[in-house]
């Protein structure tokens, strides 16, 4: 039987009562990139270098950064998997997320995100193994059409409006037709209120409804302390999973902030050199540095004759450390057309090597990082370029308390409600 | 190498020139200049010309210049130096005049920032000193540059953005009596302390504002200068130093080892020493940066330049007066025409003949830096021939 290895969850730091909400520089593959991340760390063993074995990826979401261009590179280079495991790019919700899973051969990293402009937003990711870790095993599936919320390709979204209608032949008929033996623990994709009412027992609340809620709800069962009946529905469609036990789970969650207030200046498109960008695209996305096959000296971003040495003999990719300290930094606050201000820039020393890094500041507000201040490096969507995501790192600073954010801090965990 | 004397200058205002290109201000930069000297200029006798532009709004640069002046059947060399263009351009025309290839050639300087819609430019002008993959989509804005250097050198030094305030102070003071600036009013610590935020730690009041203008100079060798003026400036020394590009290499960024390395190979060539220095044009695009140069350019020790604003050392009046024009903070900052504008003033200094006059100036000092901070430019003048 396959089994959960581990699951990773990220949520931004942004938000309020009503869930979070993506920061300027995130999309999908960005949470999709710190979901995954969790989820590996969480399944390697303490000590060990080598990171578990991922042969396929499915990414699970409805807000695909680029529907033409291509989306894998980015998210294979951002998790720090090579280039030749397969992506499976799937537009889908909650079911098609548990879809996925059961079932799913060992080796599998399934990663369901939810990244609408509205929100709730976050992602989950659950790495399927051979043996270690807790059986799934898919319950039944029923696929059924009842769009009271949709949105064209291309399009707006629209809402028809009936939660009755949703609740009674959306939900309620796709429940039925399951013909469950007994209640879940956890249901994914309903409001809070909704999904107890279904639920044995009482049942964590979930902070998003679509694609990631589903493993969420995997997740959610660390709080249960038990396996169960797990249940992912969406609109007329539902799909039950059986999990037997408790999973490892690794919480990228950090405390709720208040969204900033941004200028958004209208402006010409940033350029973007497609040459350039393929030329630095891996040292950029994986984070690595370029070492002097003669001397060793590490150089962001990699050049062809080292710093220290002038060696010109060529240089090999090496992972850089993610975390460091402040060497300078600053905010920017005149309006930049294409690009949300207030933001700050530093330049960070990398701890343990030679190696300075110029990033923007992500996940804290403008302004409230300090010289000598500590934090790690992220992935983050630098910029949107003539239309192109521009991935880069960002650093995240260590947790910090901000004045302004007590308001948000209030609302609680950012639970759907 | 033979000796080299500025024999004329002359420059537009600075400003936001809406109503006049490229095409206008070099004429009429050239032609002040030409007006300018002493026993008078046959524009026949130029045999050469360096023209100092970052970018181009109206064609291709030497082009432009040698239609627009009547001066087609010289050539003319472009000069493109980030914002040191200005000084580079009168270094390299200095090494031409010296080395005996010519008696007489030309220098300009320009720039027509407004020329493009305030958003475009910004990205347009930004591509010019960014690597296109790693630095250019973060928002690296030109302020922000130099506000990196100078955050670190508010967190080492005693200096504080009381002392920032304190240069963009005096520097408005100055530019007042100069019919050439573009920022002709006074202001207080507080009101600088109190304007807008641009890129902490620069207000509004720490930075140049965007500027259109043009610049000139005549060079012409010691063996001809007699027939041009009996008052010339010299040129003793020019340098021109560099430095990585990108910030995260430039391991200390207190300092900007290109204005050491430039003001080092100046001095060098002048015989002469930041002591002898009498009033200089220092490159104070950002009100921090004209702190920190005082020290890299040798005129206060290591985080010592606060001394110099707080106690009025470097007000006209005081023992070493720096940017007596208003300097690139209120004279206005066209980036190629700067340079230029800086000996266009120093050559008045030095004759006695400037708006803002700097008592018995003898010997001066112009500077660059820019790149955004990966290179400088330095050009002594002195009336002394040495």
């Amino acid at each position: 039987m396959t089994t959960v290895a581990a699951v990773g969850t990220y949520l931004p730091p942004w938000g309020s009562a009503r869930g979070r909400v993506l920061g300027p520089d995130e999309d999908a593959v960005t949470l999709a990139v710190a979901a995954a991340r969790a989820a590996l760390e969480q399944a390697t063993p303490a000590g060990s270098a080598t990171a578990p074995d991922v042969r396929r990826v499915v990414f699970v979401t409805r807000e695909l950064p680029l529907l033409v261009g291509g989306n894998a590179a980015a998210l294979l280079a951002g998790i720090g998997l090579p280039d030749d495991v397969p992506v499976v790019e799937q537009v889908g919700g909650g079911p098609a997320v548990f879809d996925s899973l059961g079932g799913a051969e060992a080796g599998t990293l399934v990663i369901g995100v939810d990244a609408g402009e509205s929100g709730p937003v976050g992602a989950a990711a659950a790495l399927l193994a051979d043996g270690a870790g807790v059986g799934v095993e898919p319950v039944g599936r029923i696929v059924r059409s009842l769009p009271v919320h949709s949105r064209e390709n291309g399009g707006g979204a629209r809402d028809y409006s009936d939660a009755r209608l949703e609740r009674e032949r959306g939900v309620g008929v796709a429940i039925e037709r399951l013909e469950l033996t007994d209640k879940p623990v956890v249901v994914a994709g309903l409001p809070a209120k909704q999904a107890r009412a279904l639920c044995a027992g009482v049942p964590p609340t979930l902070p998003t409804t679509g694609a990631s809620a589903a493993l969420f709800a995997v997740a959610a069962l660390a709080e249960v302390g038990a396996g169960g009946l797990v249940l992912a529905v969406e609109q007329g469609s539902a799909t039950a999973l059986r999990v037997d036990g408790v999973p490892a789970v690794r919480r990228d969650s950090p405390a709720l902030l208040a969204p900033e207030k941004l200028t958004r200046t209208p402006g010409p498109d940033i350029a973007i050199s497609l040459a350039a960008y393929e030329r630095a695209f891996d040292a950029k996305l994986r984070w690595d540095a370029g070492r002097c096959d003669a001397c060793g000296t590490l150089a962001l971003p990699p050049r062809r004759r080292c710093l220290n040495c002038g060696s010109e003999d060529g240089w090999t990719l090496t992972p850089l450390p993610r975390t460091g300290e402040v060497y300078t930094v600053v905010t920017v606050h005149v309006p930049v057309p294409g690009l949300p201000t207030p933001y700050s820039l530093a330049i960070v020393q990398l701890d343990d090597v030679d190696v300075r890094a110029l990033v923007k500041v992500t996940g804290a507000p403008a302004g409230t990082v300090q010289i000598g201040d500590r934090g790690r490096l992220v992935l983050r969507r630098v910029a949107v370029r003539s239309g192109i995501p521009d991935y880069g790192y960002a650093l995240y600073p260590d947790a910090a308390e901000y004045p302004d954010a007590a308001t948000a801090a209030d609302a609680g965990e950012g639970a759907v409600r | 190498m033979r000796r080299v004397a500025v024999v004329g200058a002359g420059m537009t205002a600075f400003g936001e020139h809406f109503g006049l290109g490229i095409k206008e201000l070099l004429p009429m930069a050239v032609s002040e200049m030409a007006a300018h000297v002493d026993k008078g200029l046959d524009r026949a006798d130029i045999q050469a010309a360096w023209f100092g532009e970052l970018t181009t709004s109206d064609g291709f640069p030497t082009g432009i210049l040698a239609d627009t002046c009547g001066l087609l059947d010289i050539p003319v060399t472009r000069v493109e130096n980030a914002c040191a263009t200005g000084n580079d351009a009168v270094r390299n025309a200095t090494f031409a005049v010296a080395s005996g290839a010519f008696d007489v050639v030309l220098v300009v300087g320009a720039d027509k920032v407004r020329e493009s819609s305030a958003r475009s430019t910004f990205w347009e002008w930004a591509g010019l000193t960014r690597d296109m993959a790693w630095d250019y989509p973060l928002g690296l804005v030109a302020p922000a540059n130099f506000a990196l250097h100078v955050a670190r050198y508010l967190h080492e030094s005693p200096a504080t953005k009381e002392h920032l305030a304190m240069v963009a102070v005096k520097n408005h003071k100055h530019a007042v009596p100069n019919p050439k600036a573009q920022l002709r009013y006074e202001i207080t610590v507080e009101q600088a302390l109190n304007a807008p935020v641009v890129v902490a730690p620069f207000n509004l009041y720490d930075c140049t504002p965007q500027s259109d203008g043009a610049a000139a100079l005549l060079l012409v060798s010691e063996d001809v200068v007699e027939r041009y003026t009996d008052r010339p400036v010299w040129v003793r020394g020019v340098g021109l130093g560099l430095d990585r590009v990108m910030h995260q290499h430039k391991k200390d960024m207190t300092t900007f080892p290109p204005t050491v390395k430039a003001s080092k190979a100046a001095y060098a060539m002048a015989g002469l020493g930041p002591e002898d220095i009498d009033v200089a044009e220092v490159h104070d695009c950002f009100t921090g940066v004209e702190l920190i140069s005082y020290e890299d350019l040798g005129f206060a020790e290591k985080f010592g330049a606060y001394k110099l604003i707080e106690n009025g050392v470097t007000n006209v009046g005081g023992a070493k007066p720096v940017n007596p024009s208003g300097g690139l903070k209120a004279k206005g900052h066209p980036p190629g025409a700067t340079g230029v504008a800086q000996c266009v003033e120093l050559f008045e200094q030095l004759r006695g003949e400037a708006a803002n006059q700097v008592d018995g100036a003898r010997t001066a000092l112009a500077h660059n830096i820019g790149g955004p901070t990966a290179v400088s430019a330095v050009t002594i003048l002195s009336s002394q021939r040495g």
